[in-house]
């Protein structure tokens, strides 16, 4: 057995691997999320300028910017699978942490990016349609297609803290302070690289001609800008001195930056010279591992520490419950035996812990009890009141209703019982007869004593049916006469019923057949 | 593993996962595999016939397909791991484990999908003349990664119900080729060609203005959904063959649950009535009746999707006590650490309530043991309500009912915790339903912060 017993700590692959398999799946994700929230952007931005700015030029490249929307989002959703199942399984404990303390936040990623695919699929093919309902669907889609990363980036932010994860906690699940920070410029760098490889791959893919390419150029200058001002802010707020590896992933990439500027605004007033395919991929390309990388490091970083506390937290846990495994995979088997279609199994199991195994009432949990499981062998009643009781139960004491088992298994179980006890019948002749005298005695009595809970006809009183419990309805429901004697005679515990044991015996006997006699059916 | 917790609030969790799920299953077999199958199938009779109606009906709800299925598709089955990481995040990390690899594999297998359905789809114009035949197959090459997909898939949701030797060897086959993988791939299919077809009959009679090309194409389309029907039938009966007994025996209060509990045959009646009114509408479609079908294609699918939702009711419902059989609990307790924290305690044990608690009280006591082993199923005061549960229940009743739940109701998971603790939550439960407590915030039981 392994010695994790916890199988969520398990690996399937060693670290470094599943590290690195994390790695290029993210990077192949997040590059088509990139082009997905940079299609979305532009593709309104041109929109915006087509109907408001009085440009054609600017809504035939906006409809031609919004046709690759399909592909890309469908791609980014896909591609997800595997960064995600691999982020899960690698740093189980921070990312779900981070998951479970937004879980609301999380959760609306569904909702929102259902709403912004539809919402733009349809805008693709109506960009160029009236501009107020370019302008609203423009909106309805992009609002939601734009929060989702800061969602994305939330979670992987406060996982990432996890010094954070009583404070959020302390603050009603919310950011604050430097963390607070911390994700907004993560977020907007994200949506600044999406301006970047959006503005990229429509320059080569979407531009129409030459106009086209030199706006999307300044859109790619802007964004590249953009980004440079970003990192250089989100690097000064890194909590810990970043480990030598990280800069140098860093140094590289910014280089990469600096090169990629210098080649954008060397090409950016010639129409003659537009950017090459063949150099702005491995650039770009070069950049994006860079960056991603550097943010893999010191994510690993952060992470390491805790999933290796949590880790030895485990095996000490792991060793604790290992005791126990053989006996719980026997009682596993041993109820996968136990099938809940009969009587017999339904008493043993679901009664008897109560009313006991001779149905005597005197079950192990019988003591527990301030009103007392009822002797169900004694019980003489109808088939509809025995269901009616299981399938409400008795307010005020224990008993519970047991709808969850359905009809058939409440019948089998009546059947049971009868075919043991004899439940359902009349209670049956007293012992011993009882004169006319005494009877009228007892008619007295109970007319004096007893009505004004249990009612004259025996059904109890509109008042006493509130009581929990309420007194059973003796039109319907009896005891062997034995009982009945035994509980006028020392009343139910628990319940409002007083023992009348200073009653002549005679007199409680002749109340058994009083009540008795209230039978109907 | 202990995870801060977070309940839906109303709907509950199983119903919040239930629901994305179902939507999820509708589109994925039915539009993804079925209708999918069905465009090229169309695609193939245009090609055959040189029929322009067929080509351009195979083309037009490809589209509407696409749209659907990368839209409400995508985000719903991705939805349902979203959503079990954050309610369940023991259950679904645990599961991923094990799954590991099959799931690596799904990675794949689904980029392939959305790669071939978008050349598909986007070279359908350009691949035309000498070129068809390669457009077919690309649409051939689909379908048969959209299975591959489902055989991928169909192991993991059997195992949840029939884990097989797994508890025992924690092997992945095992855990994958378990008891119902096969007849619940080949249900899974009847379902997915049973939808596709009663999808391709909407679209075509709510779209198509061509008449003859309507009459058609409904027979062809009433033939499929008819065999398909046959087929979901007999593997619906299959499957319930190799599902434990211990389990199935609750397939009927699964439906019914407990407000038509006690009425079974209702049960048996409407889905006999579902059945028939299926093959009514079948039956129609194979005799071209148009009209009937424009009147009647809209129930049908609900009525098919209504049976989608029932067997995947059953299944989740039916595995009762188990996330995983033989390993771990609904609530995320495992098997062998119920014994352990009935003897030292849960609480104790538990990072985010020590971490948290504001002070040790029993009513946020009483929350925290609620919330790690019930909220999993029930919530406070909406679906499945733990205050209409124990309504009218004594307190001592509680308590004891609470060290019993496993033995009295079947498919609930025991309690695991300290008598102490049974106690306390009994108290807290019983103060629950007769309003003298009321929690702050229902989707949060980690009580919130020491400093307020």
């Amino acid at each position: 057995m392994n010695i994790l017993f916890d199988i969520l700590l398990q690996r399937p692959l060693p670290d470094p691997w599943l590290q690195g398999l994390l790695f290029v799946a993210f990077t192949l994700h997040l590059l088509f999320v990139l082009f997905t929230l940079g299609t979305a952007m532009l593709a309104f931005s041109y929109m915006l300028r087509g109907h408001w700015g009085g440009s054609p030029r600017a809504l035939r490249l906006a409809v031609r910017i919004a046709g690759a929307f399909m592909s890309h989002k469908s791609l980014a959703v896909v591609l997800g699978v595997a960064p995600l199942l691999l982020i899960q399984v690698t740093y189980t404990i921070p990312f779900f942490t981070g998951v479970t303390l937004f879980a609301p936040y999380w959760l609306a990623v569904i909702g929102l990016l259902i709403v912004a695919f539809l919402v733009f699929d349809l805008l693709a093919h109506r960009l160029d349609g009236h501009p107020i309902s370019s302008l609203l669907l423009g909106i309805i889609g992009l609002l939601p297609l734009l929060a989702v990363p800061g969602i994305f980036v939330l979670v992987l932010s406060v996982s990432e803290h996890p010094g954070n994860w009583l404070p959020i906690i302390d603050q009603g699940y919310r950011l604050h302070g430097p963390l607070l920070i911390h994700w907004l410029l993560r977020y907007l760098h994200v949506l600044g690289a999406a301006l970047v490889f959006g503005a990229a791959f429509h320059y080569f893919f979407a531009a129409g001609d030459n106009e086209d390419r030199r706006s999307l150029l300044r859109w790619l200058t802007a964004g590249t800008l953009l980004q440079i001002l970003l990192g250089i802010m989100l690097y000064g707020l890194l909590p810990i001195r970043p480990a030598m590896m990280v800069n140098l992933c860093l140094f590289a990439g910014a280089a990469g930056c600096v090169l990629f500027l210098w080649y954008l605004f060397s090409r950016g007033g010639s129409t003659d010279a537009p950017l090459s395919l063949h150099t702005t991929v491995p650039l770009a390309l070069f950049i994006l591992v860079a960056m991603l990388l550097t943010r893999q490091l010191i994510q690993d970083r952060a992470y390491l520490p805790v999933t290796a506390a949590l880790t030895e937290k485990s095996k000490i846990h792991g060793r604790e419950i290992g005791a126990f495994t053989q006996e719980s995979l026997e009682r596993y088997q041993t109820k996968l035996g136990v099938v809940y279609d009969n009587g017999e199994t339904i008493y043993a199991q679901a009664c008897a812990f109560c009313h006991g195994e001779l149905a005597d009432g005197a079950g192990p949990e019988a003591k527990n009890l301030a009103v007392p499981p009822e002797n169900v062998a004694a019980v003489r009643t109808t088939a509809p009141y025995l269901h009616q009781i299981l399938t409400r139960g008795v307010p005020g004491s224990a008993m519970p209703y047991f709808t969850f088992l359905d009809r058939h298994k409440l019948d089998s179980l009546t059947d049971y019982l009868n075919g043991r006890y004899q439940t359902i019948c009349k209670p049956g002749a007293l012992p011993k007869a009882v004169s006319v005298e005494t009877l009228n005695q007892a008619k007295e009595v109970y007319t004096q004593t007893c009505t004004p809970c249990h009612g004259q006809d025996g059904r109890g009183t509109e008042q006493s049916r509130g009581y929990r419990p309420p007194p059973p309805d003796f039109t319907s429901y009896s005891l062997t006469p034995q009982r009945s004697f035994e509980v006028i005679s020392n009343g139910y515990p628990g319940t409002l019923m007083p023992g009348f044991g200073d009653l002549p015996e005679a007199v409680r006997w002749g109340l058994v057949q009083v009540v008795n006699g209230k039978r109907t059916p | 593993m202990e995870f801060p917790i977070f309940q839906v609030p109303y709907l509950g969790n199983g119903m919040t996962i239930g629901l994305d799920a179902v939507l999820h299953v509708i589109i994925s077999h039915g539009l993804a595999i079925g209708a999918v199958a069905m465009v090229v199938s169309a695609e193939y009779m245009g090609h055959r016939r040189s029929s322009v109606a067929w080509e351009g009906f195979a083309r037009d709800f490809l589209g509407f397909i696409i749209v659907l299925t990368t839209s409400v598709g995508a985000m719903t089955g991705v939805g349902i791991w979203l959503i079990t990481s954050a309610l369940a995040p023991r259950g679904i990390g645990s599961l991923l484990r094990v799954f590991f690899w099959p799931w690596f594999i799904e990675w794949g297998v689904f980029t392939a999908e959305v790669i071939i359905v978008l050349i598909y789809y986007y070279t359908w114009q350009r691949w035309a003349g000498e070129r068809k035949k390669q457009h077919l197959l690309l649409g051939v090459g689909y379908v048969a990664v959209a299975l591959c997909s489902a055989l991928l898939i169909t192991g993991i949701l059997g195992f949840m119900l029939t884990p097989d030797g797994w508890p025992w060897d924690k092997s992945l086959w095992s855990a994958f080729f378990n008891p119902s993988y096969l007849p619940q791939l080949v249900l899974r299919l009847g379902i997915a060609f049973m939808l596709g077809a009663l999808f391709s009959i909407g679209y075509l009679v709510f779209t198509r203005r061509d008449r003859d090309f309507r009459r058609e194409a409904l027979a062809f389309f009433g033939k499929v959904a008819l065999v398909s029907l046959a087929v979901t039938l007999l593997a619906a009966v299959w499957y319930f063959t190799v599902v434990p007994s211990a389990f199935k025996t609750h397939s009927l209060y699964a439906v019914m649950t407990s407000r038509l509990s006690q009425q079974p045959d209702l049960f048996w009646q409407i889905n006999l009535g579902g059945v028939v009114a299926l093959l009514i509408f079948c039956l129609l479609a194979l005799g071209r009746s148009v009209i009937s079908a424009r009147l009647l294609v809209v129930p049908a699918l609900v009525v098919a999707m209504l049976f989608v939702a029932q067997f995947e009711r059953i299944r989740e419902f039916i595995r009762g006590p188990y996330l995983m059989p033989g390993y771990m609990y609904a609530n995320q307790v495992l098997l062998e650490e119920t014994p352990l924290f009935i003897k030292e305690g849960m609480l104790p044990r538990s990072y985010w309530y020590n971490a948290t608690a504001a002070k040790a009280d029993p009513v946020s006591q009483g929350a925290y043991l609620f919330a790690q082993n019930c909220a999993g199923c029930h919530t406070i005061g909406g679906i499945n309500s733990i205050v209409d549960r124990v309504q009218g229940r004594s307190a001592d009743g509680i308590y004891v009912i609470i060290g019993h739940t496993q033995e009295m109701v079947p498919f609930m998971p025991p309690f695991s915790g300290t008598d102490q603790e049974r106690r306390t939550m009994a108290d807290f439960l019983f103060r629950l339903a007769d309003g003298s407590i009321k929690p702050g915030v229902p989707s949060r039981f980690t009580p919130l912060s020491k400093g307020r």
